[in-house]
């Protein structure tokens, strides 16, 4: 191939080229029913995408926990496809993988979501497990208690890894203490020991019932009859619904404006956990900017945060900020980590930052957090998992995909002064802040900072 | 089970292999790039330079300011970043279409005119930074250094993965801006560089534009040193014993395997599978299920290319569990295993498991780009994406246990164990 005529010396300087307008991009149409035992079907079909990914996504919040058994929800996700009633846990794991079958589960505040990803010619083999594991579980005992055994071993790692410390305190100092979400969605060393076969089942035939429940399947579904392998598997899936209790927006401690120093000696990096409330998806003036917001403040390494703490200071491989919905409310979190010897000077650099920002954004960098958003979505949305993954998300709010894309359209009309707007009215200064680090080198210097009581504990 | 991706290949007269895999399933195009230098190529005295160098192509080139890339590309809808491993250094962006144009520009100009803009300025910043990244990611966690530490257990000094890839600190201390000259000069280059682009485009738009801008770049990079000589598997148990403050005894029972890309290692691979990677594994069942003196067992197999490869099982030991009664029966499994080979069922296991995985990481545009650009620069094969499956599926039951008999023996493993302070279990 020959080269370009308009190119006279090797050294010469191409003219940095135009960046055309996107080409036109609709999320995946989704095609809806529901089958009788009130179990909603939502199928994406995209072709090319192999491998069919299948959510099953079941409304249960998590303060329909028993106090004293919280972690229960996370202990029967875990435990669904260990031992059902045709299959010993060990059977069950090979017939899995015999087809190549990835099947997973997790809780968060909303529900339960089962993962399950196939190769297409296995979808009805891998439908029939999944039916198996969320219908008729068996909870044997060994497995129960090889789990609950798991979940204690994870709760001492969690302990001990930075930046999931930070974040457990932060929820506990957040939150009021009577909230659930004051807790560990997974559960606490007292509550989940005594987490016994019975109660799991217990639980599992309280919660885990077709009706308001999602099946969402996303991938090359051409040359199948989505509705009808649904059906095969799950149709004749019964129970009784537990009673919908309207979500309630878990409130703020009263004591939350203020620093929790974790003291954890000889920290090489000091964790910050930083947070205020926020919106739902359901918040007025819609969700576009709170997205757009996340971007600017700290999405990127040249976002307001970054663009300070990492590329003048270098004290920091990375802070990130982003408003982060809940089923109801949700808070606006920054968390990363800084060399330790920074910590204090960063500390103020950081919340002043945050703070400074209620003074509003610049036009440009409003567009360039608008684009981002609006003009990465295609990729983001291009696999089958990413897919199925939004639309379960979506359907433990009660929201569908239709929400995707209305707050697509609608992040075109956001600008600075709503960007400012969305910003001002959750964001006031009152941070609750947890620090772990070496509280014996700078927890004073965190109290000179004045930014509210510093408590230190041990980590 | 046959793939048809696309591929078409061109090589410019300056060296540059571009490779274009038409798809045109969402307006995007994903631009790649994967240049031949990886932290297996640093000399003694300057570990983690090569990643140190990948954070500075991020300051600038000749024609684009510090953070321009990140920053200019972001907000014309770009997902971009870069990383750096023993044997390669990789540069990506998926942009929409009408981005592609300006994400080769600002690619051209720092493959071709970092120098411009080094200066020591941006030298000290991102070396605070990769600092940072270091302690974020290995010094300030818990376990964090196994990886490094079984890197220096498994491979002789002076070898080219006995170091990894982040490096020391008194190293990066040491780094200057010569440095970062000369590596850039023997290293950098359209010669010492593929280029894929998978997306929203034709081959011959494809091929016209990587010549447009990266036509006018000389062949600059210095030819590249053969293969190190093959390392046998060890024949000496190794260990690396650390005490620490963790919250549970853990085995990194690692072991040298065959160089990437032969049926060998995709024999090796099938048996670090089956002995420990699949939930149905053979340490799984024993320890986690059945003994329950582990919570968690896994097997990892790392393909390189410079006369080795590595393979490594983790275990996380239960509490009251001694690590030393675990680490006796994974040998045992390994004995028994290079005995009896694998069954019919385990061998149909990871071979789904395989396959279903492969899938999945071949459904975004990103990541397809990234495995294309990975098998023709360190294999030469731009078509590798589309032949891998079929070519594990003729992998036997008995080459899987020969593998293992040669490769997975006890006496040829390098334990690194981290093991809690005050323990009374051991």
């Amino acid at each position: 191939m020959t080269g370009y005529d308009s190119v006279t010396q090797p050294e010469s300087v191409l003219e940095r080229p135009q960046v055309s307008p996107p080409e036109p991009w609709a999320f995946p149409d989704a095609q809806r029913s529901q089958l009788a035992n009130g179990l909603g079907v939502v199928s994406y079909d995209i072709p090319g995408q192999y491998v069919i990914s299948v959510c099953l996504a079941v409304p249960m919040p998590l303060d329909r926990e028993p106090r004293d058994r919280e972690g229960i929800a996370t202990i029967m996700a875990r435990t669904l496809d260990e031992g059902t009633a045709r299959h010993t846990a060990e059977e069950f794991a090979e017939l899995l993988e015999r087809k190549g079958i990835a099947l997973g589960a997790g809780v968060s505040d909303a529900g339960l979501v089962v993962t399950l990803d196939v190769s297409k010619r296995h979808l009805g083999e891998a439908l029939d497990l999944l039916s198996q594991a969320v219908r008729e579980p068996a909870f044997p005992a060994n497995e129960v208690s090889r789990h609950i055994k798991t979940r204690l071993a994870e709760i001492d790692q969690e302990r001990a890894v930075p930046g999931q410390r930070a974040a457990i305190e932060f929820s506990a100092t957040y939150f009021d203490p009577g909230e659930r979400a004051s807790r560990p969605t997974a559960g606490a060393k007292a509550t989940v020991s005594v987490i016994t076969p019975q109660d799991l089942v217990d639980f599992h035939a309280a919660n885990v019932v077709p009706a308001g429940a999602t099946v969402v399947i996303a991938g090359d579904l051409s040359d199948l009859d989505v509705v009808s392998e649904i059906e095969q598997a799950l149709g004749s899936w019964n129970g009784v619904a537990a009673e919908v209790v309207e979500a309630h927006e878990a409130a703020r401690a009263l004591d939350a404006t203020r620093v929790v120093f974790l003291d954890r000696p000889g920290s090489v990096q000091t964790e910050f956990y930083v947070g205020c409330p926020g919106p739902d998806h359901s918040v007025h003036g819609g969700w576009a900017p709170y997205q757009v917001l996340g971007f600017v403040v700290g999405g990127s390494p040249n976002a307001r945060v970054d663009a300070v703490l990492r590329e003048d200071k270098g004290y920091t491989y990375g802070i990130r900020s982003g408003f982060r919905p809940r089923r109801r409310g949700g808070m606006f979190l920054t968390s990363g980590s800084v060399r330790a010897d920074s910590t204090v000077e960063a500390l103020g650099l950081l919340l002043d930052i945050l703070d400074k920002a209620r003074e509003g954004f610049t036009q440009e960098e409003t567009m360039a957090g608008v684009d981002f958003i609006g003009r990465t979505a295609p990729g983001r949305f291009a696999t089958a998992d990413a897919v199925a993954e939004e639309a379960a998300a979506l359907s433990l709010e009660g929201l569908t995909t239709e929400f995707t894309t209305a707050n697509l359209q609608a992040l075109l009309d956001v600008d600075a002064d709503a960007l400012a707007a969305a910003y001002d009215r959750y964001v006031n200064g009152e941070w609750t802040v947890v620090v772990v680090g070496d509280a014996g080198l700078y927890a004073e210097g965190v109290r000179a900072l004045n930014r509210g009581e510093v408590t230190v504990l041990p980590a | 089970m046959p793939l048809d991706y696309k591929i078409a290949e061109r090589t410019l007269t300056n060296g540059l292999r571009v490779i274009v895999s038409e798809d045109h399933s969402v307006p995007n195009v994903t631009v790649n790039l994967w240049v031949n230098v990886g932290s297996r190529h640093e000399v003694e005295g300057r570990t983690g330079f090569a990643h140190l160098f990948e954070h500075l192509m991020f300051q600038g080139s000749r024609n684009v300011a510090s953070g321009e890339h990140f920053s200019a590309l972001m907000a014309a809808g770009g997902r971009l970043n870069a990383t750096t491993w023993f044997d390669r250094t990789n540069y990506f962006e998926t942009v929409p279409r009408g981005a592609m144009d300006l994400a080769l520009w600002m690619e051209a100009d720092r493959h071709g005119h970092l120098l411009d803009a080094v200066n020591q300025e941006n030298l000290d910043n991102q070396r605070d930074v990769v600092k940072e990244e270091k302690r974020q990611r290995y010094d300030n966690m818990p376990y964090g250094n196994a990886l490094i530490d079984i890197y220096a257990a498994i491979f002789p000094k002076g070898h080219p993965y006995h170091h990894a890839t982040i490096g020391s600190m008194a190293d990066l201390d040491a780094a200057s801006v010569q440095d970062v000259h000369d590596f850039f000069r023997s290293h950098y280059g359209p010669d010492n560089t593929v280029l894929t682009l998978v997306g929203d485009l034709t081959p011959d738009e494809g091929f016209a534009s990587a010549e447009r801008y990266f036509g006018p770049l000389p062949a600059t990079a210095a030819a590249r040193r053969d293969p190190v000589e093959p390392l046998p598997a060890l024949s000496d148990a190794a260990r690396d014993e650390h005490i620490e403050d963790v919250p549970s005894d853990h085995l990194y029972i690692s072991f040298r395997l065959p160089v990437d890309d032969t049926p060998e290692f995709f024999a090796s691979s099938l048996a670090m599978d089956i002995v420990g990677g699949l939930a149905t594994s053979r340490l799984c069942r024993r320890l986690v299920r059945h003994e329950q003196s582990a919570t968690s067992a896994s097997a990892h197999a790392m393909g390189f290319v410079d006369g080795v490869s590595l393979g490594f099982i983790m275990i996380d030991v239960a509490e009251g569990v001694s690590a030393d009664a675990v680490e006796a029966a994974v040998c045992e499994e390994l004995v028994r295993f290079a005995e009896q080979g694998p069954t019919d069922i385990e061998m149909e296991s990871a071979m789904a498991q395989t396959e279903r995985s492969w899938l999945s990481s071949l459904a975004s545009q990103e990541e397809r780009a990234d495995h294309i650009c990975h098998f023709a620069t360190l294999q030469g094969d731009s078509g590798y994406i589309n032949t891998y499956l079929d070519r594990l599926a003729e992998v036997t039951p008995a080459q899987v246990q020969q593998a293992a008999a040669r490769w997975l023996m006890p006496q040829s493993r390098a334990v690194v164990a981290y093991l809690k302070q005050d323990g009374d279990t051991k």
